[in-house]
């Protein structure tokens, strides 16, 4: 079963006050400390953005980028909006780096550097987490 | 001894330069009169800059004096801006000042609110998703997407205070009708400090590279261009590179003054100069965002 997390629920329990933005960097590295805690280091990750407001490249880069560096194999992203996905692209671009996404109709993409993007995939449908379907997109099996 | 540090009559990011040279005269130990008393209209960007110039002020001597603007329009707007709000722990204000409220009328977007710690800046980008869309949306014509770009870019734009100032600042957002350049309307986000700067803020890790030709322009032009940042982290320097490529999308403008310099990422339709240096000094970092009234299909602006 692949680690989920929820990253509006972190959040509630990271910092104090009722937010619902991801901004500044000192929120972004409460936000990712607690998401290692639970976190095998070489893991494969869901992270749902659900209920996440604005997300700003700060916390970009202190949460995706960081995990994707240090953390984890492959980090799946759900539930973003495309003002997230404006925020996270270019933060992992720059740093060479790319994570997958499922789009709401469920097909899996690479967003970030488009170089490693695909070896993403191909590790997901190896280890039948997801598979290609005859138009030769891919949708997870699990999770 | 009392100098006076005149307030221009339209206070705005184009007579701040007269404002920082009055205010460059000053030495340590005299006591800074601001005097504003004939001022007749002022910026987002006059405001926070003045609430900077009065925080320097403070820490080099006496607690400085301010004349509030003798207008009572004026007065009147300062103070539903919430520059008297803030103004008062660092002035002796002199004058009439209106206990009014602070304003909830469209313009205000976001009334002027210090930014010292990373719970200011969250509260900052709640409020302002909460005042801006509509206006985003309905009177500039931008996506309603864009509203969330412009919490970032707002978002970025303080965290540079709370990450690189060491002290703390103000921001203040409003949308007005900008006669000067567009004759359409525009959504401004001021953001001043009194602290570091950008030269100081990146000596450590960029004077080496730049050698002789290191200054205030130098390091803004490190910043604003080359994305870098003081941190050695490789995810740094994300900030100022995302509220350009924001800004680019819309057409938008973005200045930066720091020091004796400034730096100006100029869009088409405004004619200012891109890098200024030998300005007069004035403490800390002042930016300044412009987002235009998108221009319809047909070529005119929306009305």
């Amino acid at each position: 079963m692949i680690p989920q997390i929820m990253v509006h629920a972190i959040l509630q329990k990271s910092v104090a006050g009722f937010y619902t933005d991801l901004v500044t960097r000192p929120t972004g590295r409460a936000v990712r400390e607690n998401i290692e805690r639970d976190l095998p280091p070489g893991t494969i990750a869901v992270m749902d953005f659900t209920g996440v407001g604005c997300l700003d490249y700060s916390c970009a880069d202190e949460i995706v980028a960081k995990l994707v560096r240090d953390k984890v194999k492959v980090l799946l992203l759900r539930g973003l909006t495309d003002a997230h996905r404006e925020a996270i692209e270019p933060v992992l671009a720059g740093a060479g780096l790319a994570v997958l996404c499922e789009r709401a109709d469920g097909i899996l993409e690479g967003l970030g550097a488009s170089e490693p993007a695909p070896a993403l995939l191909d590790e997901l449908v190896e280890l039948r987490l997801a598979a290609r379907n005859p138009g030769g997109t891919i949708r997870l099996t699990a999770a | 001894m009392t100098r006076l540090v005149e307030v221009p009559t339209s206070f705005d990011d184009r007579s701040f330069d007269q404002f920082a040279a009055a205010y460059a005269q000053a030495t340590d130990g005299e006591r800074l009169l601001f005097d504003a008393h004939a001022a007749e209209w002022a910026s987002p960007y006059g405001l926070v800059g003045l609430l900077a110039a009065g925080e320097a002020a403070a820490r080099k001597g006496e607690r400085p004096l301010l004349t509030a603007p003798a207008n009572p329009d004026v007065v009147s707007y300062w103070a539903r801006a919430g520059f008297f709000r803030e103004a008062g722990d660092l002035f002796e204000v002199h004058g009439k000042v209106p206990k009014s409220k602070v304003a909830t009328e469209s313009e205000v977007l976001l009334p002027v609110t210090p930014v010292r710690a990373a719970e200011d800046v969250h509260a900052v980008v709640s409020t302002i998703q909460q005042r801006a869309s509509a206006i985003l949306s309905s009177e500039l014509g931008l996506d309603p997407k864009a509203t969330m770009g412009f919490a970032m870019a707002l978002s970025e734009s303080c965290q540079n205070i709370v990450e690189h100032a060491g002290t703390g600042g103000w921001v203040a957002v409003q949308a007005y009708n900008w006669r000067r350049k567009l004759a359409r309307r525009v959504v401004v986000i001021a953001v001043a400090d009194a602290g570091v700067g950008f030269r100081h803020s990146l000596e450590s890790t960029q004077a080496k590279r730049f050698g002789e030709r290191w200054g205030d322009a130098a390091a803004l032009e490190a910043a604003l261009v080359q994305g870098v940042s003081r941190f050695r982290d490789p995810g740094r320097g994300q900030g100022l590179a995302g509220i350009r490529r924001y800004l680019a999308r819309w057409e938008g403008k973005v200045a930066i003054r720091s020091g004796t310099a400034r730096i100006a990422i100029v869009p088409r339709w405004d004619d200012d100069v891109p890098l200024k240096d030998g300005l007069p000094e004035f403490p800390g970092s002042q930016v300044l965002l412009i987002i235009p009234e998108q221009e319809s299909e047909k070529g005119s602006s929306k009305q």
